[in-house]
């Protein structure tokens, strides 16, 4: 994976959870986690939970909305935090919370077709 | 990564690392109504052949953030929200255009939005907040 790598974390009851460790690549010249960079870990962690959830061969993401609520830095470890809002037989309802540990640094809501 | 330009596009100035890695960029037009355009390669695509959603948005961020770049004279400004539509894949080899459009500036805040087309199709909108840092 050109973006990556992601980790995969055990789940945490309802919650499924990824994790990504910035490098250099992954940084806007702020020395922050690049935006495009956390929506793409919040794509790929939320279509993850879609095809688990779902047990589908893979789900297309069909909206996706970001707030960015705090700067990402080098040395942090970087998860999200997905659940499931709603699952009909053709669509599934997402939220996640991106945190660098106590800290919140992106919330994610989007919907995603199963394929 | 080195890509000719499609006819009349120069290559965008990129200074984040990871637009740099994920790119280049290209563009045409004057300052404040510039087209920008992305070239699909292997290197975006995920399983399927079409291009990863993180990777529109990554171009949907880069592209809208150079004009709110225009829209603040070059001020060091921060996304603090973006919304996104996928409504058609895109392939390698499709060059995928937008001309943001400027909605409001505030003091502080820019609005913009996109409409990402392929040959014409649209496949993919962003509509984006924009902080401009050191402005109340």
């Amino acid at each position: 994976m050109y973006a990556g790598p992601f980790w995969r974390l055990p789940p945490d009851g309802p919650v499924y959870r990824y994790a990504l460790v910035p490098e250099e690549k992954h940084m806007n010249c702020n020395g922050s986690l690049h935006g495009g960079m956390l929506m793409t870990f919040a794509d790929i962690s939320m279509s993850q939970t879609s095809r688990a959830a779902s047990g589908a061969e893979s789900c297309s993401t069909v909206s996706l909305t970001c707030d960015f609520v705090g700067p990402g830095k080098m040395g942090d470890v970087i998860e999200s935090h997905v659940r499931v809002t709603r699952q009909t037989r053709t669509m599934i309802f997402l939220s996640a919370d991106i945190v660098a540990g106590d800290r919140v640094i992106g919330i994610a809501t989007g919907l995603w077709k199963i394929v | 990564m080195t890509t000719s330009p499609p006819p009349g596009f120069t290559q965008t100035r990129l200074i984040d690392p990871f637009e740099l890695h994920v790119g280049p960029v290209f563009e045409r037009g004057e300052k404040g109504a510039r087209t920008f355009a992305l070239l699909i390669d292997e290197r975006h695509v995920n399983m399927r052949g079409v291009i990863h959603g993180g990777m529109l948005m990554t171009f949907a961020d880069a592209s809208l953030g150079q004009a709110a770049w225009d829209a603040c004279d070059h001020a060091n400004c921060v996304t603090l929200n973006m919304q996104t539509q996928f409504l058609a894949p895109a392939k390698a080899g499709d060059l995928v255009e937008v001309t943001p459009v400027l909605t409001r500036r505030t003091r502080s805040l820019i609005f913009l939005r996109g409409d990402f087309t392929v040959g014409g199709e649209a496949i993919f909108s962003a509509s984006s907040v924009w902080k401009i840092l050191g402005q109340d």
